[in-house]
This record gives structure tokens, sequence and C-alpha cells, in this order.
């Protein structure tokens, strides 16, 4: 961690993804991970049509808190918010404390999706936002997300024919650095 | 800005001589107030190889930025203009300078009164000396601050100053709020600049071929001039003229030929592949057909053809041409079959004819339509009529029976005029090593034998522009006898830039990526001096505070603002103050933010009581950009002021020497257990009452005179420690303590539940009374502790000046609480019955 500071607050960013022909607007807010802010990063589940948690493969401690930030994200977010489990620096794989079968078996048994990435490399990043707009869009072909609810945290930008634009609130729990 | 980054230009649009050029100006400031404000970056002239084209994805929607490409040669250029109808007169002028040029006659001007201009740039091509970024296209993304004028390149200066004010919206795509649509532009110029990494080149062999058929039907097998070469082509482009001389086909342009020519050339192509048929165009006697290899057709897009007829009136179609345009993967191709005015004579109208064909086909299916010109290859093939001028016939028929071909083409007209550059400029014909293709007798290689007795001419002629175009073959087929020409083909190794797809999403993932980072890169971002700021002991009373440093770090203007948190209902706590809270820094600007710690008696008692700690997250938001939490902590020294009576009765010690939890265990016991009997009163009241009883019931203006805060804080450590010392402070700060310590006890002497009692009984001295007995025990202790204390004080009314008026006008002022307590005394205590129950109704805290 010592080569990359924490965030400190809410980083904000977006991404134009392209999901089968459609753009998506991803914005992305990426939340402190810290306990201390804990209560303060709450304000920012609402409204998530995604979120992406996220731990450190080498240290366990970040992979225990999970089920209490899982628990918030249920909590704070609608029922279709797309969940996605991350194991963060799979690069690092000799010094790994958390198993993929461990995490992949909480993520099913969680409903949640999950793959192992690494910000440092870029592994499987671009593929973990890639399939969270993917599943996004899929829930809205579904009806399971409602564009019109106020809450659903996806916009349709209607002005532009032939082109859907979502907006997209993603929050990514940190307990470790993805940059 | 260049490359990726945005900057401003200023266009002109210059005329002279009805030449035009497009001027881009460099502007040390935006919009430009001064000539000496403009530097020309560079200069196009609007000739052949001009274009210019709006981006057709962004085009009848308003409200967004207008895209529109230039291009000159291999250059491209970019310019985001503003909407609105400065806009489109600009670009519209812009294509009327294009049609200027291609409706020009006689050879292309060599726009020498820009020579003057290039130099000055010292990079155009006129000079050796390369502007930098010239030969390099990807720096050259400009947007632009456009103003569009016309006019004689003298009066350029004048226009411009006096256009009125550009603003360019340059944030809006950095906000994310320019429509994708326009971003669709930009990563289309993107990839447009960066072709060559995604392309490579593949060579095609095109087969071109003409033939003026003379009205006659296909009685022979056409593969002898189709199908002669051992391999077979990957495009056909095959061209008649005079498919049909029939007066249907001229008044109806309907004729069956067309489908019999059709078969004919269907049978006719190449068997070792197989074709797939791009288009075909007929205008008349004038049709073109164009196949490719079937592998290829998948990759055939945006086929269109057109016709322009320059025949009788100078509109029927009985001359012309005809011609079809495509994409074949990224390379951009136009055949054009023309049959131009005939008459050894008329070489003069040929050229306005070639000129009308260039000017009038217009493939409309596209915005703007594009011409013959706006193609990465042409190639030019048909009847052009030219002949051999000045030579008496039976010396051409010598000469080419001695097969010498040289010094009749010489007498040739295409050659003459081509040379003069008065038609076909900039198209390259290969060297002619075939006999004249007309006039035959049909059926035979006879020279026509009618009475005319014309001389040998090569009508029949193809020609090419454009880069990577190898003429391999140039021929004639006589074999084939049944027209009076003969058929003419051309083979060509042309480069066709092939996308590889694999590439092109590599590339066009990057240029999103690219344009994503930029898109970040142009939100808001600032740097914070301190994300957590600690604060030294705070004191009772006693401020402090500490500096933050918001930084612009980024490359916009940036709103901040602090914000309240979720169910919070102010964006700090009440103990600390935000100065400026909210405000706005420009990029490299930098605001200092003072952040004040101040306990007083709203804030004191929470603290005491463990119910807050100086402890808050701040939440710094970035109007459409990021939040930052600062945390702000520090540690409160406990305090006698802002603890509840009840608690202090319990307390012997000074409060500080009391362990930390205890004060808060005090504070929150409902019932007091403790084993050592409470004080009657707060012994801190006590001490006060008691300096005050013995130093200063004399004292002028008692009450009335604000004591100095520094004797204040000096009598709360006194207080709050304990000292072996007197009292320090003067009377009057000893008098503004004790008000001050009864204002900050967690509730007032009165609890709040019997406020409204009291209101009641205010006018009944009685039940005042009343109320003062049934208090809580410690309460009214100090009740009437105070109460005896201020009889004493008004007892010596001659000295200290406090009279009941004094104090019933002090209850107007801000001093509020205490007062009320002191009134209820001075009512209880009988001295002006009437006069003083009413203070029951003094609003309290």
């Amino acid at each position: 961690m010592a080569d990359c500071p924490h965030t400190i607050g809410v980083e904000f960013g977006t991404r134009i993804i392209e999901v089968s022909g459609q753009k998506i607007k991803l914005q992305i807010w990426d939340t402190a991970g810290q306990e201390r802010f804990r209560a303060v990063t709450r304000s920012y589940y609402r409204g998530a049509a995604g979120a992406l948690m996220v731990y450190d493969i080498t240290r366990r401690s970040t992979y225990n808190h999970l089920s209490s930030w899982l628990t918030d994200t249920r909590n704070l977010t609608n029922p279709s918010t797309v969940i996605f489990l991350i194991g963060n620096k799979c690069d690092l794989d000799a010094q790994r404390d958390v198993t993929y079968e461990e995490a992949k078996q909480f993520a099913d048994e969680n409903g949640l999706m999950f793959v192992e990435a690494s910000a440092k490399t870029g592994e499987n990043v671009e593929e973990a936002f890639l399939e969270t707009a993917k599943k996004i869009y899929q829930s809205i072909q579904d009806g399971r997300l409602d564009l019109n609810a106020a809450e659903s945290g996806v916009q349709h930008k209607p002005s532009q024919p032939g082109r859907n634009t979502l907006m997209n609130d993603q929050q990514a729990n940190k307990d470790s650095c993805a940059c | 800005m260049q490359g990726w980054v945005r900057t401003s230009r200023v266009l002109a649009l210059a005329e002279h001589d009805n030449n035009h050029a497009l001027f881009v100006f460099m502007s040390s400031r935006m919009p430009p107030q001064l000539f000496s404000d403009l530097s020309i970056e560079r200069v196009l002239p609007v000739d052949a190889d001009f274009r210019c084209e709006i981006d057709t994805d962004s085009k009848h929607q308003d409200e967004i930025d207008v895209f529109v490409n230039i291009s000159s040669r291999k250059l491209k250029l970019l310019f985001e203009m503003v909407p609105g109808i400065k806009t489109s007169n600009f670009v519209g002028e812009i294509f009327r300078a294009i049609e200027v040029f291609t409706k020009r006659r006689g050879p292309p001007p060599e726009f020498e009164w820009l020579h003057k201009y290039a130099s000055g740039v010292g990079g155009q091509r006129n000079s050796g000396n390369s502007l930098s970024g010239m030969d390099n296209p990807t720096s050259d993304t400009l947007e632009s601050g456009v103003e569009g004028l016309t006019g004689q390149d003298e009066s350029l200066t004048d226009a411009l100053l006096g256009s009125p004010e550009i603003s360019v919206p340059r944030q809006s795509i950095a906000k994310g709020a320019t429509p994708i649509a326009a971003r669709e532009s930009v990563i289309k110029y993107q990839m447009a600049m960066k072709e060559q990494h995604y392309t490579y080149t593949q060579v095609l062999r095109v087969y071109v071929g003409t033939w003026n058929v003379n009205g006659q039907p296909p009685t022979i097998g056409l593969s002898e001039w189709l199908a002669q070469d051992p391999e077979p082509p990957d495009i056909y482009a095959i061209g008649f003229q005079e498919l049909d001389l029939s007066k249907e086909a001229f008044l109806f342009n309907d004729s069956p030929r067309e489908e019999e020519w059709q078969e004919a050339v269907l049978n006719g192509l190449h068997k070792k592949a197989r074709y797939h048929k791009v288009a075909l165009v007929r205008l008349v006697g004038m049709m073109l057909l164009v196949f490719v290899q079937e592998q290829h057709a998948a990759y055939v897009r945006a086929v269109a053809t057109e016709t322009v007829g320059t025949g009788i009136m100078g509109k029927m179609g009985n001359k012309g041409g005809v011609g079809v345009r495509f994409d074949l993967h990224s390379t951009s191709l136009c055949f054009v079959n023309s049959h131009l005015a005939a008459h050894v004579e008329e070489y003069e109208r040929r050229n306005q004819d070639y000129h009308d064909i260039c000017s009038r086909m217009s493939f409309t299916r596209f915005l703007p339509p594009k011409g013959i010109k706006d193609h990465d290859q042409v190639y030019w093939l048909g009847d052009l009529n030219y002949r051999i001028t000045d030579l008496d016939p039976w010396r051409v028929k010598d000469c080419i029976d001695s097969g010498n071909y040289l010094p009749l083409l010489t007498y040739d007209q295409l050659h003459q005029q081509h040379g003069l550059k008065n038609v076909f400029a900039g198209y390259q014909e290969g060297s002619i090593t075939f006999r004249p293709t007309y006039k035959y007798d049909p059926g035979t290689d006879s020279w026509d034998s009618s009475e005319k007795n014309r001389a040998p001419a090569w009508c029949d002629r193809i020609l090419w522009k454009g880069d990577g175009i190898t003429q391999v073959a140039y021929r004639s087929h006589p074999e084939l006898r049944i027209s009076d020409h003969k058929p003419v083909s051309s083979l060509f190794d042309s480069q066709i830039r092939v996308i590889d797809a694999a590439k092109y999403r590599k590339i066009h993932e990057e240029v999103m990526k690219k344009l994503d980072k930029l898109e970040n890169e142009f939100l808001p971002q600032v740097m914070v001096d301190n994300t957590e700021v600690i604060f030294d002991t705070i004191h009772y009373l006693e401020s402090q505070t500490r500096d933050l440093i918001i930084a612009n770090t980024g490359q916009v203007p940036v709103t901040f603002e602090f914000i309240k948190k979720l169910d919070d209902s102010s964006y700090c706590k009440d103990w600390l103050n935000i100065e400026p809270y909210s405000g706005f820094i420009m990029p490299g600007n930098k605001c200092d933010i003072k952040l004040e710690v101040f306990v007083d008696k709203k804030s004191a008692c929470k603290l005491n009581s463990g119910e807050d700690k100086l402890y808050d997250i701040l939440v710094l938001h970035l109007e459409g950009g990021k939040d930052i939490f600062i945390t702000v902590t520090g540690t409160y020294e406990r305090s006698c002021f802002g603890s509840s009576i009840e608690a202090l009765v319990f307390i012997s010690v000074p409060v500080r020497e009391i362990p930390v939890g205890k004060l808060m265990e005090l504070e929150n016991a409902k019932e007091v257990t403790s084993t050592q009997d409470p004080y009657p009163i707060p012994k801190e009241i006590w001490f006060l009452v008691d300096h005050l009883y013995r130093h200063g019931l004399k004292q002028p203006h008692l009450f009335e005179q604000p004591g100095l805060n520094s004797e204040l804080l000096q009598i709360r450590n006194w207080l709050d420690n304990g000292s072996p010392d007197p009292l320090p402070g003067s009377i009057h700060s000893v008098a503004e303590a004790l008000l001050l310590l009864l204002e900050s006890t967690a509730e007032p002497v009165i609890p709040y539940n019997l406020h409204s009692i009291c209101l009641g009984a205010a006018s009944n001295y009685l039940q005042c009374k009343q109320i003062v007995m049934q208090l809580p025990e410690h309460r009214k202790n100090v009740f009437l502790y105070l109460c005896a204390f201020l009889q004493e004080v008004l007892c010596h009314m001659s000295d200290n000046g406090l009279d009941t008026k004094t104090i019933e006008a002090m209850t107007r002022t801000e001093m509020y609480f205490i007062k009320y307590v002191v009134q209820c005394v001075l009512s209880i205590s009988g001295l002006n019955e009437e006069q003083h129950v009413v203070l029951f109704a003094v609003p309290v805290v």
C-alpha cells in the first residue's frame, strides 16, 4: 500500500464502454475504504447501478471485512444493483492470503460476480468494468432495472437517436488500492 | 490545443481573382483584438485536393458542436465549431468556394498569390523548411474559434477584427456534457489519423475496360477482351458507349441492350474467379459495370452511382458520363465512364464535357455530397473522342503501319490538352503502344473505308488519379470486330488500405481510453494541503484556527463546497466554523480556508457529557467531480462551564482533577448514586457569588459592564484547575463569568419542562413561589441562593447602580437566560411583585 495513496474521500471518474453496440457511460465513484469514513461513504451508495467490492488477496483482513461491506451495499442500494467482487493484486500470487476458491465460494453463496484482477498489470480490470456494464445493460433489457425510477442510477439520453447513453453510478468500495 | 489538446484557431476564407484559400490563424488571445494577435499557421488553397466534410453524425442536431473535417493532400484537420448561423454561413462559403473551383474552366490555378503567405509561415509545402506538425498530421487536431468571412485578401484584417466575440465551449467535452455524437467525431478523426497503424496495404488487380460498341448487340463472346490474362482481376470496371443508338434509349433511357450486354459481360469475365456485381449504371448508351471477386464483396461499402448528361442542350444523355463509387476496405474508389463530344475540331467541347462531368457528378447520398475528386483512387475510362489533328489521314496510317506511334501522339488532342492542363489535370495515362481504336469498318481490322475517310484516332482511353496505382497493361483488343471501335483495357496493381480488424479494435479502444483519460483530466482537481486537521487542546470559549489550502491543480475552474453528510443538518458541527465554506478557484489558483473551533455554551454541554466529540469528517465537494474527506479532531478540555448543576454538586475537587470518564458518568446518570454527599449548590457558583458578595456589591455598573475575555479565561482556569491564589479578574469579569456559567449549564435552572407552567403562573406570585419550591433540590438551592444574592445586590443599588429596571432592560439584550433567572428571583423576592412576575414570560434559550 506504500506505493499508492489511500483514497481520502470519493474519487470520481468516467468511462465510456460499448455493450452490444450501445455506448454506456459509467460514472465511477471510488469511495474511501477506511473504517472511519464508513458512515460518510454510506451516503454514496444510493442510486448506484453497480458496486465493485475490492479486497486485497494478499491481506486476509481486507477479505474478512467483505461481509459487512456487503451488508451495507445490500441495505443501501436497490435489489437490482449489480455487485461485483474483485480480488485485487492477483499479480502477487506468491503472497496470496485468500484462495481463489474461497472467495469464489463466498461470491457464489451471495450471488456476486467474481474475478481476480490486478490494478498494477491491468489484468481483468477492463473486463470487470465491462462485465458490470453488461450486467447493468441486461438488467435494463430484462426490465429489472427501471430507467424511470429516480434511484435506478441509470439515465437514458434520448436526444440521440439510435444511441443509448447510460449514466451509471458505480461504487468501488476499496479496502485496497485499485487505481 | 494540438494533438489531443484543443486550441483555438481563427479561420478565414480569402478570395483572390475568383480563387479561394482557407487561412488558419493562431491567435495570441481569443477572441483576437488586433491584427498583431494573429499569426498564420497554414494556408490551404481551395484546389482539387481540398476537401471539406461536415461530420454527418452531428448534422441536424442542435445545441452541439459542429465538427468540420478539412483535408488537403495528406493534411487532415478537424475543426470544432460553435453551432449557429455564423458557422453555417462560413461552412456554406467554403462549399461555395469548392464549387467555384470545380466549375472553373481552364488549367488549374497556381495560387501564386498565396506564396507570400506561405513563406511567412516558413512551413508551407512551397518552402523546404517544414513547420512543426506540418508533415505530421497527428499533431494537427484543431479546435477553433471560428469566424467566417470572405473578401479580398487585402481586406482580411478589417473583416477579421470586426468579427464578434466567439466563445468556445471548450469545457463541454471535458465535463462530459458533450453528447457522444460529438465525441464520435473526435474518435473518427483520431482513427483517420492513425489509419496507417491499423491498416495494411493489399495490392489488388484492377481491370478497366472501355468499348464503344456502336449500337451493336453482343453477338460475340467477350472473354478475349475481358479474360485474356492468366490471372483473374480482383475488380472489373467495364464501360460501354453507344450501347443503344435507338430513339427509345435516348428519350426514355430504356434499353433491352443493357440486359444483353450485362449477360455478355458476365459470361466473359475471368473463369478462374467468381464475381459479385457492385453496381451497374447506365445513361442512354453509356453503361458502367463494376464487379469484385466474391471474396472482397463483404468489404465493399457505400456504393453509389451517378449520371451526368452533357449532350444535346448540354443536358441530354447522348453524351456525358456515368460513375460508380464505393469504399473497398479503407480505400475509396471512383470509376467514371464517359462519352465526350464528337468531331475532330470539337476538342474544347470535349474539355468542357469533362469539366461538366467533374462538377456535376455528385454522389448525393453523402452529406455533403462527394464529388469525383473526393476519392482516393479515380479511374476514368471511355470514348473521350480526342482525335489526331493536323495530319493527313494517309500519313497517320503510314505511321501506324510502321508501328511508329510517337510522332502521332504529339498530334493527339488529349495529349496536347492534357499537357496544357486544360483537361484531366492530375490524372495520368500510360503510354500508348496499341493502334488507334477508331475508326474501323465493322467486322474487320481495316480502317474506315467510308466516304468520310476519317483519320484513325485513339478515341478510347483510360486514365487514373490517386496514390498507389501502378499500370500493368494498357492495350486494345482488335479481335473484337463488331464495332467501328476496338475495345481497350488496362490492368492496374492498386494498393488498397485494408483494415486489420484486431489492430483496429485495439487502436479504437486506445482512442476511447485516451478520450476517457482526457475527459477525466478535465474533471475538477484540487490538492488540499491537509486532510487531517488536528487542533490542540480546546478550552471553553477559547477559539483556535487552522488554515487549509485548497489549490486548483486541474485544468478547469473548480467550484467547491463543504456539503452535508447524509442525515446531518449542517455541513459541520456547531463548534466548528468554516470560512469560506464554498467558493470558486481558477486553475493554478488557491483558496485559503479558515477552520475555527470555538466551544461556547451551545456546544460545551454535549462535549462534557460525551454526547459529542471534537471530531468531524468534512466533505469537500467539487462540483462535477470528486469529494474529499477532511477529518477534524481536537481534545476538549472539560470544564465546569457546560456542565449540569446536578453533576457539579457531586464534584468536590476542581473539574479537571476528576478522571475523564467521571464527568461523563455524572452527566449521564439519571439517578445519582454516590456515596459522597453532594454540595447544596455547585461550588463554582458559590466561588463566584461569594467573591461578588464580598468584593463587588458596591461596584458601579455591576452586571452591566462586560468583563474582559482574557480574565474570563483566567477565571475559567481557576475554577477548573483549582488554585490557592485568589480568584483572578475584575469584578465585572467575575460577574460575567457567573452569568456564563449559569447560561452554559446543560439545562436552565428552571428546567425546560416547567417553562410553560411558568408562563401560566407569571402573573401570580404565589404560583411562582410554588414552582420554585417544586424545583429539583439542587436547582432550588441555586435559585434561592442567587435570589438571596441579588437581594443583597439590590440593597446596594445606590452604589452598584443595578435596579430592577436595569435588569428588565437587560432582558431585551442578548444576555438572556441568566436575566430570566435573575428576574424570577427578583420577582419572588417580592420587591416589586406586579412588575416582576411578568418576567417569567421572557423568552428562554
